[in-house]
């Protein structure tokens, strides 16, 4: 029935469309000047009807369901609820609704299958109803439409005010989804922050979230300073973005200037076949290929190396960085003006002199801006670090150990059994809040950067 | 044609400074120029006229090998400077475009100060062996630019922050910074106003004391005004080559004729 009335809304608002339309060359066939060309006053009539009536439908298809339980639950005979909490009235309502879909299990009281043969009942009228009323609409904007048309009507300004509209409503949704994720994380931060202080979330240095989250469970007392935990992000930001820079840039100099047009052609799509690796893919080969091999070189040369190194899991996270960093160069240097190079040639300089002298400080804000937005995606990135960085939050700098970092912190707090009003699963919400901040802020500077180099050339 | 003059001149010298004999060149299909032969004299302004597409910028940018920089472009045929082949093995395009200077249609200072927009020809051909040398190569070249004057203040402000006009001095400066014999000029006014456009043409006119002068332009009163030689281009030949005031007054070829007058181009 639903399908019935987006049927009926589809055909109505063509039909709006073709009938005012046909009007308006009628009005344009008599010899009056059009204000508006005749199609435009067919898709005003198309989304006068298609928006509103839209709008309406899916309200009500949201409402449908609440109205006619609560209408269900009330027609119940008397006292049949009485005494039962929330979470045993739905399991009820529940009973009722499996029983009017047909799934009826064992013997129900008589009682329950009025109550599910009223709700069949509700929710067939419901669906008429939606059919009823979107069919009147229909005829109801037709009408208002069609007496709209004449020479003088401005259709063309009221489809565009209609679209603005329309793209008005989309920027907004995307902007209140944002919203809507920091205020939750916001939330759950300041639940966590009336458990355990600030000053010891931000300053303390032991990071040990495994308290005992019922009264039988043995675990330590739990420490939340989040310094070891960043300490490990950080680490391995370094690592990554100190591997990612050098080979994406000069991958990205050579395959712009250097590299022939045949080598070009096989280099870019296959570095591009890089940045699709998911990264799972690419936690696979750091515990299965890097980890063990650093360890084995480690080992031969009598340096003490931990299973699960940082340098493993940062330097794998450089390489999934390298496309990003360099396609981002490449457009910073196709980005200078041709004439910059020829300005360089012309006074005899080599290509090398061009690039390193001329194009490349000319490109280095947007490259900048580049590392930074890639700086913000290592300290992001989880899946890598999940699977090749350890679990131990250790308060160091030496690439060759263990560290965690707050992505799999996060992780790690919300696997298994959780409860929302204890420490340890709320400080999962204080870490993203922090990650989120963090990325925040290096993402402003990334754009700033970025902005001021497009206004450069313009 | 001598009212249109800034200054009556005659060519100094009757040295030829270039020479190009059967020159072809080819982008991808297309043949842009078709078997020209000309000598440029030293120390004297020659103007490319033509309208546009005649090949004339890309015959210019033969001369310092610039069309090297094009994947397509074939260049066959002979160009002398000094009686030394430009296009034989032995000669590094990269030496010789230090010999040959080259000012673009649109100014195009590096995104570096004004000083080190000077300073970078001679710093990569090591022409300075002190900071107090460079100095004066850089004051010098931009005398020579006719813009010491408004930026001995601010030698290190950015180049791009000029007015178009003091830009393109800047890159004339910039150009001659290297101390080359040659001087290409492509359409070096075209994005100027009349005022830029006329100190940029009294510039030219001073430079032909020490440099040698090739400039394409599209103003016909331009090359006029500034050169002693002009060469008429036409669909990749070229039509006629002789003294300004002849082909001005009284050119022999039909098709300059009607391109001086008006009628193509």
């Amino acid at each position: 029935m639903t399908t019935l009335a987006f049927a009926i809304l589809l055909v109505a608002s063509l039909a709006a469309y073709a009938l005012n339309r046909r009007a308006a060359t009628t009005i344009r066939d008599g010899g009056a000047r059009l204000h508006s060309v005749s199609n435009y006053h067919g898709l005003f009539a198309l989304l006068l009807m298609l928006v509103p009536v839209l709008v309406v439908i899916l309200i009500w298809l949201v409402l449908q369901g609440p109205v006619v339980n609560a209408m269900v639950m009330w027609a119940l005979p008397a006292g049949t609820l009485d005494g039962l909490d929330t979470g045993q009235a739905d399991l009820i309502l529940a009973e009722i609704q499996s029983i009017s879909g047909g799934r009826i299990f064992g013997d129900p009281e008589p009682w329950k299958l009025a109550a599910a043969a009223h709700l069949t009942e509700l929710r067939e009228l419901a669906a008429l109803g939606l059919v009823l009323l979107t069919a009147l609409l229909c005829l109801a904007i037709m009408y208002v439409a069609r007496r709209k048309v004449a020479a003088g009507f401005r259709a063309r300004q009221g489809v565009e005010r209609i679209i603005s509209g329309l793209m008005i409503f989309c920027s907004v949704a995307a902007i209140f989804t944002t919203v809507g994720i920091v205020a939750s994380l916001a939330f759950e931060t300041y639940k966590f922050l009336r458990l355990v202080p600030l000053t010891e979330f931000l300053f303390g240095l032991n990071w040990e979230p495994q308290i005992p989250i019922r009264a039988d469970q043995i675990a330590a007392a739990g420490a939340f300073g989040w310094l070891p935990v960043i300490a490990g992000t950080i680490v391995i930001t370094f690592v990554a973005i100190f591997i990612a820079v050098p080979i994406g840039l000069l991958s990205a100099i050579y395959l712009f200037e250097f590299a022939p047009k045949r080598i070009r052609s096989v280099a870019k799509p296959l570095l591009e076949i890089l940045a699709g690796v998911p990264t799972v893919v690419y936690g696979f080969f750091a515990i299965l290929v890097v980890a063990p091999a650093i360890r084995s070189l480690g080992a031969s040369m009598g340096i003490p190396v931990a299973p699960n190194t940082a340098l493993a899991a940062g330097g794998v996270m450089g390489i999934m960085l390298v496309p990003f960093i360099s396609s981002f160069a490449d457009d910073a240097l196709s980005a200078v003006p041709r004439s910059m190079r020829d300005g360089a040639l012309a006074l005899g300089a080599t290509r090398a002199e061009t690039v390193l002298n001329v194009l490349f400080p000319a490109a280095i804000p947007g490259i900048v801006g580049g590392v930074l937005l890639a700086v913000s995606r290592a300290i992001g990135e989880t899946m890598i670090v999940v699977m090749a960085a350890g679990l131990m939050a250790n308060l160091t700098l030496n690439p060759l150990e263990s560290v965690t970092t707050v992505t799999v912190q996060i992780v790690t707090l919300l696997i298994g059994d959780t409860s929302f009003d204890n420490p340890k699963t709320l400080a999962a919400f204080a870490l993203g809040m922090m990650l989120f901040i963090v990325t925040l802020i290096i993402n402003i500077f990334a754009l700033r950067i970025v902005r001021k180099y497009r206004e450069a050339y313009d | 044609m001598d009212a249109l003059r800034t200054v009556t001149r005659d060519i100094d010298t009757n040295s030829t400074k270039i020479s190009a004999r059967g020159v072809q060149v080819h982008y991808g299909d297309t043949h842009a120029i078709k078997d020209v032969d000309v000598d440029i004299k030293e120390r004297s302004v020659t103007a490319f006229i033509g309208p546009s597409g005649c090949g004339k910028s890309t015959f210019l940018r033969c001369i310092n090998r610039m069309n090297d920089t094009i994947d397509i472009c074939r260049v066959t045929g002979d160009i002398r400077i000094d009686g030394d082949d430009i296009y034989d093995r032995s000669i590094d395009p990269v030496q010789l475009r230090a010999r040959v200077g080259m000012v673009f249609q649109k100014p195009n200072p590096f995104p570096k100060s004004i000083y080190d927009n000077v300073a970078y020809g001679p710093k990569i051909h090591g022409l300075a062996r002190s900071r107090a040398e460079m100095d004066e190569i850089v004051e010098r070249s931009l005398r020579r630019g006719a813009i010491w004057d408004e930026v001995k203040d601010r030698l290190h402000a950015p180049g791009t922050g000029l007015s178009g006009g003091q830009q393109q001095r800047l890159c004339i400066a910039r150009a001659v910074a290297t101390d080359p014999e040659v001087l290409l000029m492509d359409e070096p006014c075209s994005a100027l106003d009349p005022i830029a456009t006329a100190q940029i043409e009294e510039l030219i006119d001073t430079l032909r004391e020490k440099y040698t002068v090739v400039i394409v332009t599209h103003s016909m009163q331009q090359a006029a005004r500034v050169s002693q030689k002009t060469a008429f281009f036409h669909l990749g030949n070229l039509v006629e080559y002789g003294d300004t005031d002849d082909i001005f007054t009284n050119p022999k070829d039909r098709r300059t004729e009607s391109y001086i007058s008006g009628r193509i181009g």
